[in-house]
């Protein structure tokens, strides 16, 4: 009897083992949306803050809409809805954008959304000090915000930059009532003190263990795109800090939670054999994860260095011992479901030990100490990588070590990894004590990632290289509304960074969902393609 | 104490010379991981070599340990990572029975109120656990192996003070002595001829034992990422870098794990028989 059993189970894992390697979308086995319930998801990546002006984690991006809510929103083909807004205008000269804004919406804390919030909201992003990078290039371009009527805001140009939409559809660029910016004691840190006009309110946060929301039982302006109108299905949802992957699956099988999500490729076997469970996986937006090279500090001042490490790694071999197969490759700093990646750079470098040597031997690295490392002068060819801790996912601290046997064993390089808390990271890249800097963007125009990583005046421009071309490339793709311009500034960009071996693109991020069948709703952002906010979610009875 | 007082003699004796094979595994474990200690690549291979081909394997005659996360090779980093592991417990517990034997002594022999302040501190020290001290010292000082060892070795060392301070007082009221002074020996030729070796008498058993302890400590500093920075082989890294691999991958820490678990259990074990020994001689 026990056998017969044990052998129908085998059976039956193996039958949902083949048929659920698709990705399909489970959602139908939670039937149509019900009202009401309490959900609990698990999530990798504890917020550094929960106000939408200091957003900087793509993880966080699935709480800040459960709160706050922008002018606009992405369709699925990179054009925009209207949300908070019901319409925008371009002036012919592309230096005005006027807003048209709905007159039905209130901040949970009872304030009126109107012009002058809007108004409110952006000379809060300009306070010296509060948000330097969304000022310093998302708001490059603004002259000034000017209230035409209650219902009409107008953004002014210096110059033509159509990336002001992305900004207006931006966690950024998201709306905090005035009430909040002008009370709230610790603004920078956000939580509950902060109104927004979202559909849940954040009511509870406790470091280092959850952030709970409830309903806001008022919410009536969802975008077009949400897939319902009205207040949220859900009555209260709890996101739970679970950074240990082990610890999410293990939550999730038992029952603990709902939904997790980053469930690592070595586990996915634990979520797609278990009829309970339901699994999907979506590619963000913006640039692929990679490592950026620092050409102010030796020795990648040297393009025939940047040129060896990155032909030293097998990205393939390193991407399947790490992810098993389920990462996607990148080729190029853009990522690979951007309207602007390069595909002619597929193939085009890495996995060619041989190439590095040479490289190496050219550059002057022709000897080898007792470790086996290449040295010059007496001096052993490192490199360091610093890896802020709560920007860690997807475990990059391990494929980090993988680069690094890699770039040991093929060319005699020592790639230094350390792992370090935000404060002595943010430290390191102030004072340049380090060569290597690793980063993705999740933005969902891939240009205003290109502008923050590669133009001079980048606020995270960390490899250090300035090039008058490149920064006149990234202008003219901002201030053009033509796809195909764009498209063609954006290869040569991608041209260039390739030429120059500034980057080692390693792979497109991507975002895994993992549920119990009984939780609806779930999938991706359009656009940005990371999990949707709790509003479309749904429990079933 | 009531319970010995209870038991027949007899038992007692048969205790003490019935023969102890754990003891005797215990010694042949602790000589092969010494051997690891000394000639690492007697056993075991390179143990960066990465192999992204092969990760996460189960034990084979060719991988005993199966591999890591990276396709290393689990066997080779615990043999590699014994030096590592013991050797920052060894270094601590030097560290700690030095520095002990000096304060111990400072405190035993020195003025009344030197000895007040001295007992005053360990005592306050000994209030915190170890690792809370270990971890405070890093906290200040900094992560990496030096630091860990020093951490550990501050940590152990009111322990050790306390023995010294204590054996101090009993031997300097021993006849011999006092028969020293009474002969005009002078105070350092008393130090160092008649106190200090007899003092010493208790520190290696006690120091067999706190190797262990400190193996352990250093172990679980380094879980925390504390000790040794990756790719080095440290036994509580290795366990640290399983541990998400739990589900699939159990050997690439629960071996590891065991190693630990084998040599502190020896460790101790081998220290306890010293302890014996040592008590019946002066008993």
């Amino acid at each position: 009897m026990r056998r017969t059993r044990l052998a129908a189970a085998v059976a039956t894992l193996a039958l949902l083992g083949a048929c659920s390697t698709g990705s399909a979308n489970d959602t139908a086995d939670a039937g149509q949306p019900v009202s009401g319930g309490s959900l609990t998801w698990a999530v990798e990546t504890e917020p550094i803050t929960f106000n939408p002006h200091l957003y900087a984690q793509a993880k966080a991006r699935l709480l800040v809409w459960n709160t706050f809510e922008s002018l606009l929103t992405h369709d699925s083909q990179g054009g925009y809805v209207p949300w908070l807004a019901t319409g925008y205008e371009v002036s012919p000269d592309g230096r005005t954008y006027t807003f048209k804004l709905r007159t039905d919406v209130t901040f949970s804390d009872g304030t009126k959304f109107d012009a002058a919030a809007v108004k409110a909201n952006v000379d809060q992003l300009l306070v010296p000090n509060y948000a330097p990078a969304v000022a310093a290039v998302q708001l490059r371009n603004l002259d000034a915000v000017e209230v035409v009527d209650d219902a009409t805001v107008a953004f002014k140009l210096k110059a033509p930059d159509v990336l002001i939409l992305d900004f207006a559809s931006s966690p950024q660029g998201a709306q905090v009532s005035p009430k909040s910016l002008k009370e709230a004691k610790n603004l920078k840190a956000g939580g509950p003190e902060l109104a927004g006009t979202g559909p849940f309110v954040l009511d509870r946060y406790i470091q280092g263990q959850e952030v709970h929301f409830v309903k806001n039982p008022a919410y009536n302006w969802a975008p077009a795109n949400a897939g319902h109108t009205g207040p949220a299905y859900l009555d209260e949802i709890t996101y739970r800090f679970l950074k240990e992957s082990s610890v999410r699956v293990g939550a999730l099988t038992s029952n603990q939670v709902h939904v997790i999500e980053g469930v690592p490729a070595t586990d996915e076997a634990l979520i797609t054999g278990n009829p309970a469970l339901s699994l999907q996986r979506g590619l963000n937006s913006g640039s692929a994860y990679s490592y950026y090279l620092n050409v102010a500090n030796a020795p990648f001042d040297d393009l025939k260095v940047r040129q060896a490490f990155r032909a030293a790694v097998d990205v393939d071999a390193v991407l399947t011992g790490v992810y098993r197969g389920t990462a996607t490759r990148a080729w190029s700093v853009v990522g690979p479901t951007s309207p602007f990646y390069d595909k002619t750079l597929e193939g085009t470098f890495g996995g060619d030990p041989e190439l590095a040597n040479k490289l190496l031997d050219e550059a002057g690295w022709t000897t080898r100490d007792a470790e086996g490392y290449r040295t010059k002068a007496g001096k052993r060819l490192t490199v360091r990588l610093v890896q802020n801790a709560p920007f860690v996912r997807d475990r990059r601290d391990v494929l980090a070590q993988a680069v690094q046997a890699a770039v040991k064993q093929s060319a005699g390089i020592d790639l230094n990894v350390a792992l370090v808390d935000q404060g002595t990271a943010t430290k390191a890249l102030a004072d340049g004590e380090y060569e290597v800097f690793d980063n993705s963007r999740a933005d969902t125009d891939a240009g205003a990632a290109l502008n923050l990583l590669l133009h001079s005046a980048g606020a995270i421009n960390r490899t250090g290289f300035t090039d008058a071309g490149l920064d006149g490339l990234l202008d003219d793709a901002q201030a053009s509304t033509d796809t195909a311009a764009r498209t063609e500034a954006y290869r040569q960009v991608q041209k260039l960074v390739n030429d120059q071996a500034l980057v080692l693109p390693l792979y497109a991020p991507a975002d895994q969902i993992a549920a119990s069948t009984s939780v609806g709703g779930l999938g991706f952002e359009p656009t940005a393609g990371v999990p949707v906010s709790a509003y479309h979610l749904w429990l079933s009875k | 104490m009531t319970l010995a007082l209870t038991r027949p003699v007899t038992g007692r004796l048969r205790l003490r010379t019935r023969p102890r094979p754990g003891l005797a595994v215990a010694a042949v474990f602790l000589a092969l991981i010494l051997t690891a200690v000394a000639w690492p690549s007697l056993f075991g291979g390179d143990p960066l070599a990465a192999d992204p081909l092969n990760v996460l394997q189960a034990p084979s005659a060719r991988h005993w340990f199966g591999t890591d996360q990276l396709g290393r090779d689990v066997f080779d980093r615990v043999v590699h990572g014994a030096r590592h592991s013991l050797s920052i417990g060894v270094a601590a517990t030097l560290i700690a029975t030095s520095t002990g034997i000096l304060l111990g002594l400072l405190a035993g022999l020195g003025h009344r109120y030197a000895d007040e302040a001295f007992s005053r501190t360990f005592d306050a020290l000994s209030a915190f656990p170890i690792v809370l001290l270990a971890l405070l010292f890093i906290a200040v000082a900094g992560t990496g192996t030096t630091s860990l060892i020093v951490a550990i070795g501050v940590a152990l060392t009111p322990h050790y003070a306390r023995v010294v301070r204590a054996q101090t007082f009993v031997v300097r009221r021993a006849a011999y002595v006092t028969h020293a002074v009474a002969f005009g020996a002078s105070r350092p030729r008393l130090v160092v001829r008649h106190v200090l070796p007899n003092v010493l008498g208790p520190i290696p058993v006690i120091a067999v034992i706190g190797l262990g302890e400190a193996v352990l400590i250093a172990a679980g500093l380094s879980f925390l990422g504390l000790g040794p920075q990756p790719p080095s082989p440290e036994w509580g890294a290795m366990l640290s870098e399983g541990r998400g691999y739990l589900h699939i991958a159990w050997w690439a820490s629960v071996l590891p794990g065991l190693v630990v678990t084998a040599t502190i259990i020896s460790l101790t074990a081998l220290g306890r028989h010293f302890q014996r020994r040592f008590e019946g001689r002066t008993a």
